[in-house]
This record gives C-alpha cells, structure tokens and sequence, in this order.
C-alpha cells in the first residue's frame, strides 16, 4: 500500500511537473512553452522582421482568439516581443488602431534555441 | 438554418460583439483595459462574417479570464489586486497562488474523479456485503424415512 501510494504521489507530481511547464527558458525570460505558442512564434520566425496584429497572427496560425491573444501578451511580457500602435490616424481611417507586434533580438535568439532544441531532440 | 432566418441581424450581431468585447476589456486589469479593447476592436473590423466576429468576442471574454488570472499571479503594481468598494472580490483578486489555472482544473478534475471513485467502492462495498448476508437461519432437517420398495416377482 505505502508502494502504491508513493507511485501514485510520484505520477501526481510528474503531472504537476507537466502542467506547469515553464522550461526553455532562464528566469528572465520565463515562457510557458505550449504548441500554441510554437505556432504563434513559427509564424513570426517565417519573417523575423515583419510586425503582425493579432488578426494576421489568426489567420496564419488559425488559433482562436481566447488563446492567441494571451499568448502574445505572455510574450510580450517576457521580452520576447515589443508591440506598438499602428501609424495611422484612427479618424481619418474609419477603423481603430491595430496593435502590431514584432520579435525583439532576445525573443529572435531564444525562439531560434527553442526549435532548434527540439529539432536536436528528433535527431537524438 | 441562417442567423437572418432567426432574426438577428448582421448589425445587432455585430453590436452584441462589441459589446463583449467592451465588457471582456473592462474585466482585464486596469493598466491593459484600453489597450485590449482598441485592439481587439481593431482586429473585429477584419473579420469579415458577422459569425466570426462573434467568434472573436467570446474568445476575448475567455482570454480576458486568463489575463486576469495570470497578471493576478505577477506581484507587478498594475496587478495589484484592487479593492472595490463594493467590498466583493473582483476578478482581478483572484490568486491561485501556487498553482496556475491549468493545474488547478486538473487537481479539480482528479478530485472529482477520486471522490467519484471512492463513491462508487463504498456503495458497492456496502451492497455486496449486504448481499453477501445470509437470510435464512441454520435449522436441524429432520430425517427422511427411507421406504423400501419391493419390486414384484424378486
């Protein structure tokens, strides 16, 4: 019984452990990894310059807006993307003013880590 | 089976999405509440059907919730949890504390599953140890007679 029990505390924490995984990353950039977020950042890695709003970010990656939009957020926050208002004049455009964001050099390099971690892991 | 056909239109369809999104953005913490509602009006105006933008107003009201609860876990001054004067917690006070959403809803999830469990062998239990009782007392069977037939012509 004690076994069982020991085994069952030890998947528990293994799940915990997956829930909360918060890995490649060192503290100051601490991004909690998920396949949402890989797509978000793929779709922002096809072209490192570009700066994509949140509609563009959804119709290459096509995920939905409850989660793209705090991902880019965590993001942003992490320092791996800056985001600012697009240049136009809401008046004279008819339309509100889009939020673009863009990779920032950290966010490039540890992105670039990140696939390229996975990549070394299909190879192994 | 369209909207139109119900009796919605495509402008009341698109004033009810605005209208989440508004009230979605006005739930965020304070210091991002603007920003998330010109934002997520601004991507509104590039979704073409009237069905996606609905779409896009209720994923904001979910993405609201885990912006909430994530900047309620960051100890940043603009997260701080604010008192109302209402004296009831505000979205914005909720703090998971050491676990995120996610692990909470999974130790919620085994919870359940473990109390559904544990339900399930305790009246089973009780049920088969019912059944297992016998109802009828032991009682002394009083001898057969035994007859012995004599067949003819032996």
């Amino acid at each position: 019984m004690p076994e069982r029990c020991g085994s069952l505390a030890a998947n528990l924490y293994l799940s915990y452990t997956l829930c909360r995984l918060s890995t490649m990353g060192k503290k100051d950039t601490n991004v909690r990894m998920s396949l949402q977020t890989l797509r978000v950042l793929e779709a922002f890695l096809e072209n490192p310059t570009v700066q994509l709003a949140g509609a563009e970010v959804h119709q290459r990656c096509g995920i939905a807006s409850g989660t793209l939009y705090p991902i880019l957020l965590r993001l942003e926050s992490a320092g791996w993307f800056v985001s600012q208002w697009e240049s136009i004049d809401p008046s004279s455009a008819g339309r509100p003013r889009r939020r673009l964001y863009r990779l920032t050099s950290t966010g490039l390099r540890r992105a670039s880590e990140v696939f390229a971690s996975f990549n070394r892991g299909v190879l192994a | 089976m369209s909207l139109r056909n119900e009796g919605w239109t495509e402008s009341e369809i698109n004033g009810v999405s605005k209208w989440l999104i508004h009230h979605a953005a006005l739930q965020a913490p304070e210091s991002l509440s603007s920003r998330l509602e010109e934002e997520w009006l601004a991507d509104l105006e590039c979704r073409s059907t009237a069905l996606s933008r609905l779409g896009l107003a209720l994923g904001c009201c979910w993405a609201t919730v885990v912006i909430v609860n994530e900047f309620s876990r960051i100890p940043a001054p603009a997260a701080t949890p604010v008192v109302t004067a209402k004296g009831y917690l505000t979205p914005a006070d909720r703090n998971f504390g050491y676990f995120s959403l996610r692990s909470g809803t999974l130790f919620l999830i085994l919870g359940l599953h473990g109390a559904v469990f544990c339900g399930l062998v305790t009246t089973l239990s009780v049920t088969r140890g019912l059944a297992a009782q016998p109802s009828l007392p032991n009682q002394v069977l009083n001898p057969v007679p035994i007859e012995v037939i004599v067949l003819p012509g032996k």
